[in-house]
């Protein structure tokens, strides 16, 4: 094998393989001279074979393979004392992880609940390696598969920067506002709420911790170097739900419903209906007064005057929108911060 | 079986490259194309994969790689009969670890399926998501997906999609009338946070797909579900009724769209994007278009504006 034609994969499984066979470490110099991929090029750029090795050992780590290293001081990565290998009990699956067919239904079931996106390649990888364990399964009935569409742009990025417990920015409109406003975050959970995705996270700027809608979020995410203590994540899932089920608890919409509309074959699951008068908890009440507008004649919002309002102003500028002549296009819509 | 196939990066082929040993040595002599299946990727890719596993391993103590210390495959069997047989394997011979990020995907995808009627009966979500974590080389990433409540009519679908029986039921379209079908279920699936069912309906002769939220008196037989050859769908039907307009709207909304803009001729400038789109009907228009507040606008036909600006005109009259 000439060393041109070795692909960053082939050397890093004979890394991964070099290090998990060596019960003692092997140091970079051992490394550099003998594992396959490295070994041809040694005679060439000794930097650019270490920066080759150090961008490995990183992409390793980023699969999930943990790299140990033995008897280092002080910088533990770049001392030249160093010994590195793989501990295969922190490797490998551990031994007493099994799973009954009826769990790798289950298991299917769940992984298909990602139809796109990164996730969906994260579940898959995930079911190869239960499959390795050898367990044969018939592909399961999917009778009933719920989805989860990932169409916000900002979540990979929100995503990677929870795992790796790192600090975000980005440009956030809160509806009414004329701009959007940078927010610095430390993104603790990330949790999918009545369709749409949430960030739940300690706000810089507020000192506190406050949920974002992810739909909100203008532009790219910024993935800073500072790091957040990881322990902060902790139940932040639980504690972002709990916030939410309790925000709708508090609040409720009084909507008057024409009977056997579309509004009341929409909406009419959702709450209690009294009297054609139907009380519906909500979260947000700007996503609530979208979908109300779209309804048109077939609700009458009482209560709360915020809601009302909103589904009038909306309404409204539908109308304005609308009326004679089309105008050029560019020019038709209004500009997001000033619209909502 | 996954039937689909993904594009790696050089991550995905080393993860795939480190299961696949494993797999082999627990299922013996494989086709290429059963093993690039059951990995859901390109047959060619899994070739790859495993002439490089097949000339990998571990430096001898003089860092030479020796015989003993490396891979080996019947090379014959792979080049005359496209088949994997893993003669020896070195260092490893179990799977790696999930990935906080793996853990967490399945982990996620179980919340959402433990909504799923019959699906979390004998607790079972629960000692998995411990098994998952527990599998982890890291803590799972905080990701989780909050589902509602099952109401009666979800079960009772959900039984008939299992048992496979023949539904009877009211189904209200959009602005149309109420006809009663017959429908041969299935599967039922959820898109944001609506359930659909699709089934083969003998009204139509055809497969369609049904909202749940538009199903009233259902009834469940104790007629066997026939069979029918499967049909591609989505949620939107096409059918003589589409209409044609002209839409402007904010950038931003893009992703909200989804399905509208499929196949739709799209120009952006300046933030504001203009397609052409098929809609089924303008009565589905209209309701898109008072939803998005302004953000989109319909720029053509004239008819089409009309009817937005009547439908809000109309919510704004009961206001007065």
């Amino acid at each position: 094998m000439s060393a041109a034609s070795v692909r960053p994969e082939e050397r890093q499984l004979n890394l991964v393989l070099a290090l998990v066979a060596t019960p003692n470490g092997l140091s970079k110099e051992q490394i550099l001279r003998s594992v396959q991929g490295y070994a041809e090029r040694a005679g060439g750029d000794r930097r650019a074979l270490e920066k080759m090795f150090e961008r490995d050992k990183q992409d390793l780590r980023e699969a999930g393979i943990p790299i140990l290293t033995l008897g280092a001081f002080d910088d533990p990565d770049n001392n030249q004392d160093s010994r590195y290998t793989i501990p295969k009990t922190e490797y490998e699956l551990p031994d007493d992880i099994t799973f009954s067919p009826a769990e790798i239904a289950l298991l299917n079931l769940a992984a298909a609940v990602w139809s796109q996106g990164s996730l969906s390649g994260a579940a898959q990888s995930a079911l190869m390696k239960i499959r390795s364990l050898g367990i044969d399964v018939d592909e399961p009935i999917l009778g009933f598969a719920p989805r989860v569409s990932l169409r916000d742009p900002a979540f990979d990025a929100l995503r990677t920067a929870n795992e790796k417990a790192l600090l975000v920015r980005f440009a956030y409109l809160r509806p009414g506002d004329a701009a959007a406003a940078m927010r610095t975050v430390e993104p603790h959970a990330l949790l999918e709420y009545e369709g749409r995705w949430h960030l739940f996270g300690l706000d810089h700027d507020r000192g506190a911790e406050r949920t974002f809608l992810l739909s909100r979020i203008s532009g790219a995410v910024t993935i800073t170097d500072a790091q957040f203590p990881p322990v902060r994540r902790d139940g932040a899932a639980a504690r972002a739900r709990a916030a939410l089920d309790a925000l709708a608890a508090s609040q409720h919409a009084v909507v008057e419903v024409t009977p056997s509309s579309e509004a009341a074959l929409r909406l009419g699951r959702r709450g209690r209906i009294d009297d054609g008068v139907l009380h519906l908890p909500f979260v947000d009440a700007h996503v609530l007064a979208d979908e109300l507008a779209s309804f048109g004649p077939e609700v009458l919002v009482r209560e709360p005057a915020e809601l009302r309002e909103l589904v009038i102003a909306q309404l409204t500028r539908v109308r304005d929108a609308h009326m004679g002549p089309a105008p050029l296009a560019p020019a038709a819509v209004a500009a997001r911060g000033a619209a909502a | 079986m996954t039937g689909r196939q993904r594009p790696l990066l050089a991550g995905d082929r080393l993860t795939l490259m480190l299961t696949l040993v494993p797999y082999l040595i627990e299922k013996g002599p494989v086709s290429v194309a059963d093993a690039a299946a059951d990995f859901g990727v390109a047959p060619a890719e899994m070739r790859r994969g495993i002439k490089v596993i097949a000339v990998s391993g571990v430096p001898g103590d003089g860092g030479l790689y020796l015989h003993n210390d490396l891979f080996d495959i019947d090379w014959d069997a792979l080049e005359e009969r496209d088949e994997i047989v893993l003669l020896t394997h070195v260092a490893i011979d179990r799977s790696p670890r999930f990935t906080s990020r793996e853990a967490s995907a399945l982990i996620a995808g179980l919340m959402a399926a433990s909504g799923v009627p019959g699906v979390n009966e004998r607790g079972e979500v629960a000692s998995l998501v411990q098994k998952l974590a527990h599998g982890a080389v890291e803590a799972p990433a905080e990701l989780a997906i909050a589902v509602g409540q099952v109401d009666a009519l979800q079960a009772r679908i959900a039984d008939a999609v299992a048992s496979g029986v023949q539904l009877r039921f009211d189904y209200r379209p959009l602005d149309g009338p109420v006809e009663r079908r017959t429908v041969d279920p299935v599967r039922a699936f959820s898109s944001d946070t609506s359930w659909y069912l699709r089934g083969w309906c003998h009204t139509r002769r055809a497969e369609r797909t049904f909202l749940f939220d538009r199903i009233t008196d259902l009834e469940v037989t104790e007629i066997p579900a026939a069979v029918h050859e499967p049909s591609e769908g989505g949620l939107f039907e096409p059918s003589g009724d589409d209409v044609t307009v002209t839409v402007c709207f904010d950038q931003t909304l893009t992703p909200l769209l989804g399905a509208y803009l499929d196949g739709a001729k799209v120009s952006t400038a300046a933030g504001v994007s203009t397609a052409v789109v098929r809609v089924a009907h303008l009565h589905s228009l209209k309701r898109l278009a008072a939803r998005m507040g302004g953000l989109l606008v319909v720029l053509d036909p004239p008819e089409a504006r009309r009817v937005v600006a009547e439908w809000a005109a109309a919510g704004l009259a009961r206001y007065d």
